[in-house]
């Protein structure tokens, strides 16, 4: 006869292995590669591990686009998906590869900068793993991930993340931020790497301007902003001028100089290049949003957000009609766009020309799909 | 009624059924709360989800488990009873003294790690049978002990609620020492004299001692320390030469210190120990899987953000109120700073963000004493061997709302206290 607490034993270890298993299949399901499919404008697809043969074989290993113009002129680099949980920045980097021809100079784009964080989501926050686009050839899905890497690649998180070099003491957590791993390491960390092999690129392939798409809770300041080092700020400026008679309402804000690790502040700091970060309000990632699905993540409407701004507390950057992808994606599209008219007017025999290009008010009349494969 | 506010009360009616009706352990009725909650809320079983948020706290968990093994074994070498009866032979005639410098020992390893259960697990563990032999209450001793370990999470130079709010608003870990100490020592010396007066007397070393397991240390000498000097050569090392010794990880460096405890000269049956630690430990344990699936539900139901925007709603006179009670009763200083630091901080907008996020910390960092986890305060228990631990809670009440009061004079005079240093 078996006593009643080892019944109950049995019965606790059968439960907690059928969930294992269920869980265990859907984790597995974050290792499918999403489709990207190269538009006319590419010409060669490399890989990051090219500037950082350690790399090769790792989930941080990701692909990077080539669009080589004909004529010669500027070298463009394009982040997406530096924080795989914010979305708008990895469409946007696909929109380019899918759509852009390039007739001066050059772009690279790495749709997935930070590949690994696409393999997982945060604990506690409830994300969905994946999202759905309508297209011209059906549905397509798309990943969202973590702001940081899988654990499994990078693990354990310190309980103090020491920035190197600066010595900068951060959150643990930040350890496997890219956004907080610049310059980056050879031999450092896996996410200190990444930050070293981009970093890598940016000198060998003489990048000389160069963008991070990003996006940000609704309550944060820099929401809608176009964060520059100061080396950026008359091109920044004239951008948003720009931008603003297009009705599109950006803040300019600089990269703090004591805050170190980030894109904006390492990038322009230890190279040549003219760095340019963009954030989009998206209410999926703030901390007094609703229910969180994939609905949340395209549409961007959140009753809590709305009630939020009505209360206003805090400086909520939310429309009444909410904060969709479409959207979101048009913004960084229309400011990479900007700034690079503006780089051009400032180094005219410098300068990129892109063709195909969508810009902000055809993305959001005609919704981010049609500019998808 | 909102949905979500169905959903929450689905959540905690669960939760006090599993306890109080059905005698579940705390866990699984956290558990069973989190699956009703999904259910009301229309997401079935979502099996992923509860899986992920039990995922949510796995780095505590690991601490703990590795800090109640070294724990038990240093205890087995008989460190603890040598500690205690030196701290006690050595200040007995000044009562006062002992009390603030044992407050400021137990600080000592979360002023290092950011941990508050690190303080009960190592030093909290030390000084506890000398403060039951000393004449407290094992209830106010466990009261004294947890909630020092409070102060301790919140002393500089490591924060970690900080840095998590830090990180939420992109602020640097840059300027913390000073309203971090101010929020931390001069309320661990009153919480140590509030006890000294309320529970100690004159000290009659003769029946102390009696009370503390013999001193070992003529036997060992001071090999019998090795494992604790392990233990905090490595927290200390790694803070202040990182550049030479990595940062392996705590739940490792109690490894380690468990481990160099066979180098004592006590025989140690380090299986039978480990046992015994992990069965102590997975009730603990268990809650900490239960609440990261709770919180995993709340978020994924809107129940999370509605709780802080009703937070962010409440009339201006009443916001000092919502932050004293609500932040306290996330039972997380963690979870509490991750859902409500940021928006508290930018709703304080204005005044020194430096001041307001440590004061927000103070409170919050509170919660690791409040139920449902009660952390702290079910670790103290052990110690203790107190078994009510809402006995340890209600020990603690006057030190919680002094500090509360602290934390609030900060928030209102956040520039003020920046102009004092």
């Amino acid at each position: 006869m078996i006593e009643s607490h080892r019944i109950r034993a049995i019965l606790f270890l059968v439960v907690a292995a059928v969930g294992a298993t269920i869980a265990a299949l859907e984790f597995r399901r974050m290792h499918e590669l999403e489709k990207i499919v190269p538009g006319p404008g590419v010409t060669t697809v490399g890989r990051l591990s090219d500037y950082l043969p350690n790399l090769r074989d790792t989930n941080g290993d990701t692909p990077v686009f080539f669009l080589e113009g004909s004529e010669e002129g500027e070298t463009v680099l394009v982040l997406g998906g530096t924080h795989a949980n914010e979305p708008a920045g990895f469409v946007a980097a696909v929109v380019l590869i899918e759509n852009v021809t390039v007739s001066r100079g050059r772009l690279i784009v790495i749709p997935q900068a930070n590949r690994s964080g696409f393999t997982c989501t945060d604990p506690l926050e409830g994300y969905p793993q994946r999202f759905s686009i309508s297209t011209g050839s059906g549905e397509r899905w798309f990943r969202f991930g973590s702001r940081g890497a899988n654990p499994l690649d990078h693990w354990p998180d310190p309980l103090v993340y020491l920035h190197q070099p600066s010595g900068q003491r951060l959150s643990g957590v930040e350890t496997r931020n890219l956004n907080r791993s610049y310059p980056g390491r050879p031999d450092g960390s896996f996410t200190e790497r990444i930050g070293y092999a981009i970093m890598q690129l940016i000198e060998q392939e003489n990048v000389r301007v160069a963008f991070d798409f990003h996006e940000a809770s609704p309550e944060i300041p820099i929401v809608n902003a176009l964060v520059t080092h100061e080396k950026g700020k008359d091109i920044a400026a004239a951008a948003i001028l720009n931008l603003e008679l297009e009705n599109l309402e950006f803040a300019l804000e600089f990269s703090p100089p004591n805050f170190r690790g980030l894109s904006h502040r390492e990038w322009g700091d230890r190279t040549d290049v003219y760095p340019f970060l963009m954030e989009s309000s998206n209410p999926i990632q703030g901390r007094l949003r609703g229910p969180t699905s994939a609905e949340l993540l395209l549409g961007g409407v959140d009753l809590r957000y709305r009630r939020a701004k009505e209360v206003g507390k805090i400086r909520i950057t939310y429309h009444s009609d909410g904060e969709p992808l479409d959207r979101r994606v048009g913004r960084h599209l229309q400011s990479l766009r900007a700034v690079l008219d503006a780089y051009a007017e400032e180094f005219p025999e410098r300068s990129i020309l892109l063709g195909n290009l969508p810009n902000h008010d055809e993305i959001v009349a005609q919704g981010v799909g049609v500019f998808l494969k | 009624m909102p949905i979500e506010l169905i959903v929450l009360l689905s959540m905690l009616a669960t939760f006090a059924v599993g306890i109080f009706v059905l005698k579940l352990p705390a866990g699984v009725a956290l558990a069973f709360g989190s699956v009703v909650g999904a259910l009301v809320a229309g997401y079935g079983v979502p099996v992923r989800h509860l899986v992920e948020g039990s995922f949510g706290f796995l780095e505590p968990i690991l601490i703990i488990a590795a800090a109640m093994v070294f724990m038990k074994v240093i205890e087995a070498t008989g460190a603890l009873g040598t500690i205690s009866h030196a701290m006690v032979t050595s200040l007995y005639r000044w009562p006062s003294l002992l009390m603030i410098l044992v407050a400021l020992f137990i600080m000592f390893p979360g002023m290092l790690t950011g941990l508050s259960s690190a303080c009960i697990l190592t030093t909290g563990a030390m000084v506890a049978p000398a403060l039951v032999a000393m004449g407290m209450p094992r209830y106010a001793a466990g009261a004294f002990v947890a909630m020092s370990a409070v102060y301790g999470e919140i002393a500089p130079p490591i924060n970690i609620p900080v840095m998590i709010v830090g990180a939420g608003v992109d602020m640097p870990y840059i300027g913390f020492e000073i309203p971090l100490l101010l929020a931390s020592v001069p309320l661990a010396i009153v919480t140590a004299m509030y006890f000294r007066i309320r529970f100690i007397r004159k000290i009659r070393i003769d029946e102390v001692i009696a009370k503390l397991p013999e001193p070992v240390f003529k036997k060992h000498g001071w090999k019998l320390f090795v494992p604790i000097i392990v233990v905090v050569g490595l927290m200390t090392g790694i803070r202040v030469s990182p550049a030479w010794i990595p940062d392996i990880g705590v739940p490792l460096i109690f490894v380690i210190g468990t481990l160099s405890a066979f180098g004592t000269g006590e025989r140690i049956e380090l299986l039978s120990l480990s046992r015994k630690a992990i069965r102590a430990a997975t009730p603990i344990l268990a809650i900490l899987v239960g609440v990261g699936m709770f919180v995993q539900i709340m978020t994924l139901t809107g129940v999370r953000g509605f709780i802080a925007v009703s937070a962010l709603q409440l009339p201006e006179a009443y916001l000092y109120l919502g932050v004293a009670l609500i932040l306290p009763a996330f039972g997380s200083a963690y979870t509490a700073v991750s859902v409500l630091g940021v928006p508290l901080v930018y709703a304080f907008l204005g005044q020194n963000e430096i001041v307001v996020t440590s004061a927000i910390c103070l409170i919050a960092s509170l919660g690791d004493l409040m139920p449902p986890p009660m952390l702290l305060t079910v670790f103290a228990g052990q110690l203790v061997e107190e078994k009510n631990y809402f006995r340890i809670l209600r020990g603690n009440i006057v030190p919680v709302i002094l500090a509360i009061i602290v934390g609030i004079a900060m928030l209102i005079f956040a520039d003020q206290v920046r102009s004092l240093y």
